[in-house]
């Protein structure tokens, strides 16, 4: 596998172009906004135009399509003022296809669950041009094969995204951000029994973070204002249970920790391992997403970094494929096929026309 | 049919198959197959089989080319589209011998179980482990996880947890040539696949391989749950009240609507819990911390309320919330009573376009001399309009076929589609070229090329151009 792990180039963030809402929406009855579109480049075409999405927010049924090229502040542009939110968001400065490409989830995947399950439906490009919808606008389907979750994260290999449909979330008027330190024994005995309560659902993100050996739970929090107190009263009666400090950012942002340079797909309960060995590599930062069972990790730009996630890789792997776990890596190009798979691929290329 | 020599040939090849399972080709053994849960469409199958294992699942697959017929599998039948059925004739493979539980990880959040356990099987189980599996399909005491899983199924609950394919972590399966593969696994990744095979099993209809396991995540137990039922005079105060939740920070976990007509034909019924005829009557539920969930009762009630209920119930007691659910879970049994036949469907709309497609169904039901009752899962926008009728008469079935063409492409013009959880059958089939282009279903087409090539797996399903070819 090692010979076949290089780095391929990681691109800047693409800024979006600023996407301004045309008119008033979201009224009963009223049909749902457009945003305007950008010119489309010559060379792309449409195979069945009237099907494809076109841009627009619709806040009765909390959903907007837009731009996969856009960042949180175009999102927060349309959304926030009909109350509504995208909580999925990794890096204020990236793209959505960029963060997309790094991960599989955000810290707030925790309680509304990874990107496959917040975006709805895309507009798909394939490498012979033509544009593709893929996915739906609504919350549910099981009409025909599920394209859209083999695509979303398929590392562009058929195709790539331009537009997005994201499903959105009501705005609450209180976010915190809570950081729970202790020893690391406390520290980690404290995870299971955060995920075990049924407070899970309502936090934000439970996140482990662990570096240079040392590590702390960072739970974020969006409610009403007036639920606040509730939340206030189990976090400090839970800390003061399991002998954690509880420090409380007020009306913090939302956890940007970027998109990593690697992600790592386990199972719930061995985030605290994987997250604390991996941290103690000098000049690494690992988020543990603990109820996801994902592990991000973020290491210090330099010369050696891609040989440092090769090994990482490398260590890992054997266990996590044991587990139906897997990684993913921007800079790194994805492991070869098997021969099985090769012929799955080739057939599926040739059908569907991603060649 | 088969003829009698290709009849008892084929039982002589599976007899070699399936050993210690069962293969059944008497007449009165083969009736209890003949259709799902969409009773009015049979189809007889030459054959049916319980494998005892996965090792002779495997073997059946592995001669299914000397076999020459087209496979079904089949979990407990409960599905509502026309999916487990031999629409083509050939073997129906009942999976029924894989019910095992094979292992709860409470720490981990996930569970092992074959593909023939019952939901409720598997909710008793995760119970005394404090976490449970959320989707909960209305068959759920006799449903089976595989047959969840084939369909994507949803239910109750999903507004707030989603659907079965949010809850999937890994699938194994037996492909055509008898080869057995895990996609994902406890973890719920790809494992050692570049591609993430799995989202291609899911919802699949039984049309790429044979389930035999599944990985799925679980939750912890909710500590509180509290159930709201109110009536509303008409369509405009029950909309209101559904946009309202939908929108709210209490987050519902669940948004239920009956219609007037499906409250009468309860309230006109045995089953009668004295809700006003001419009403909407909504449930919601909301669950959590008690602490938190207590906090939020006054605000839900007043939800409810503001938009023109004024008959709002409610309770946290697990005998009045089941009285609160009543009404709701006794209108799919009581269209099974009353009418010979019944058809539900299962598109998903933008939820502004409700008010609309629900008159078109008043509209065409009406025009047709047909009963239609509206219960459905409101807060995803998931219709289920119950037309009922007698296929014995004549015309009646041309009738249902007509409105649920003219339903289905409104569904699809409004930005809807075809099925939410329930999935294609060969019920909506025909209706899939409203949704996917020529160069879609091509797409669509793809996967099952990979797969099942000549569609001996299923035939007939998803898309109608799915015919077995030997």
């Amino acid at each position: 596998m090692n010979s076949e792990l290089f780095e391929t180039g990681t691109e800047k963030p693409v800024v979006a172009q600023s996407m301004g809402i045309g008119s008033e929406a979201g009224c009963l009855g009223h049909s749902p906004a457009k945003i305007p579109t950008q010119i489309p480049d010559p060379t792309e075409q449409p195979a069945n135009e009237s099907r494809l999405f076109e841009r627009f927010i619709d806040p009765i049924d909390g959903v907007m399509c837009l731009s996969a090229d856009a960042t949180a502040a175009d999102i927060a542009a349309i959304a926030e003022p009909h109350k509504l939110r995208y909580p999925l968001i990794l890096d204020p400065n990236a793209s959505l296809v960029q963060q997309v490409e790094a991960t599989g989830f955000a810290p707030a995947s925790s309680r509304f669950g990874p990107y496959c399950d917040n975006i709805l439906g895309m507009n798909w490009k394939r490498p012979d041009g033509r544009i593709l919808r893929i996915g739906e606008r609504v919350v549910k389907t099981t009409t025909g094969y599920d394209l859209f979750r083999f695509l979303l994260h398929s590392g562009n290999r058929f195709g790539r995204p331009l537009d997005y449909v994201l499903r959105l979330r009501p705005v609450c008027d209180c976010s915190q951000i809570c950081r729970l330190q202790g020893t690391a024994d406390d520290v980690r005995t404290a995870v299971p029994l955060l995920l075990q309560s049924s407070w899970m659902h309502w936090f934000d993100s439970i996140d482990f973070l662990s570096e240079s050996g040392q590590s702390f739970l960072r739970i974020a929090v969006h409610c009403p204002a007036t639920e606040w107190p509730l939340f206030e009263q189990y976090l400090s009666s839970f800390a003061a249970q399991q002998t954690l400090r509880l420090d409380i950012l007020q009306e913090a942002s939302p956890p940007f920790d970027g998109c990593p340079d690697l992600t790592l797909k386990t199972t719930p309960d061995r985030v605290v391992d994987l997250a604390e060995k991996l941290g103690k590599h000098g000049g690494v930062l690992c988020v543990g997403l603990c109820h996801n069972g994902v592990v991000h990790v973020y290491i210090q730009e330099g010369a050696g970094r891609v040989a440092l996630i090769e090994a990482l890789v490398r260590q890992t792997t054997p266990e996590l494929h044991t587990l139906g776990g897997d990684w993913n890596s921007r800079h790194l190009r994805p492991f070869p096929l098997s021969p099985i798979e090769a012929e799955w691929t080739a057939i599926l290329a040739k059908e569907a026309t991603f060649q | 049919m088969l003829s009698a020599t290709d009849s008892a040939e084929l039982d002589g090849l599976l007899k070699k198959c399936v050993i210690r399972g069962r293969v059944m080709t008497a007449p009165a053994q083969l009736a209890g197959y003949d259709a799902d849960g969409l009773g009015y469409k049979t189809f007889r199958p030459d054959a049916v089989v319980i494998p005892a294992d996965v090792e002779e699942m495997a073997g059946l697959l592995r001669s299914a080319r000397q076999l020459g017929v087209p496979l079904c599998l089949r979990g407990a039948g409960t599905s509502l589209s026309g999916g487990p059925v031999a629409a083509q004739g050939g073997v129906i493979v009942h999976t029924s011998a894989l019910r095992a539980i094979r292992n709860i990880c409470r720490e981990g959040l996930w569970c092992e179980v074959e593909c023939g356990v019952t939901l409720n099987q598997l909710d008793e189980a995760l119970k005394s482990q404090g976490v449970f599996y959320p989707p909960d399909p209305s068959s759920g005491p006799v449903c089976t996880l595989g047959g969840n899983v084939a369909t994507n199924a949803g239910g109750a609950h999903c507004f707030r947890y989603g659907v079965t394919s949010n809850y999937v972590l890994g699938v194994e399966v037996i492909l055509l040539d008898g080869s057995l593969h895990q996609f994902g696994g406890p973890a719920g990744g790809r494992g050692p696949w570049r591609e993430d095979w799995k989202r291609f099993m899911i919802g699949s209809e039984g049309t790429l391989g044979a389930f035999t396991r599944f990985w799925l995540r679980v939750l912890p137990r909710p500590e509180k749950i509290w159930t709201f039922r109110a009536t509303f005079p008409d369509l405009i105060t029950s909309e209101k009240a559904i946009h309202d939740l939908v929108g709210h920070s209490s987050f519902p976990v669940a948004i239920e609507l009956m219609d007037p007509r499906c409250v009468a034909m309860v309230e006109n019924s045995p089953m009668a819990v004295g809700l006003p005829k001419e009403s909407f009557m909504l449930l919601t539920e909301i669950e959590g911390p008690a602490a938190l969930v207590d906090a939020r009762v006054e605000t839900v009630a007043q939800i409810l309320r503001r938009a023109g209920s004024e008959d709002v119930v409610y309770s946290d007691q697990e005998e009045q919330r089941k009285k609160l659910w009543k009404a709701r879970k006794a209108a799919g049994g009581l269209m099974g009573q009353l009418s010979a036949d019944f058809v539900v469907q299962d598109a998903v709309i933008p939820k502004r376009a409700l008010a609309e497609i629900l008159q078109l169904v008043y509209d065409e039901a009406d025009a047709a001399g047909l009963r239609v009752v509206n219960v459905f899962h409101a807060g995803d926008g998931n219709l289920h309009p119950n037309f009922l009728f007698d296929s014995r008469i004549p015309g009646e079935l041309e009738k249902i076929e007509h409105i649920g063409k003219r339903l289905m492409q409104r569904v699809v013009d409004v930005g809807g589609t075809l099925s939410g959880e329930h999935g294609i059958g060969n019920d909506k089939a025909a209706y899939m070229p409203m949704v996917f282009d020529p160069e879609m279903i091509r797409m669509q087409l793809a996967i099952p090329a990979v797969f099942n090539p000549q569609h001996q797996l299923n035939p007939l399903k998803v898309f109608s151009e799915r015919r077995f070819t030997r």
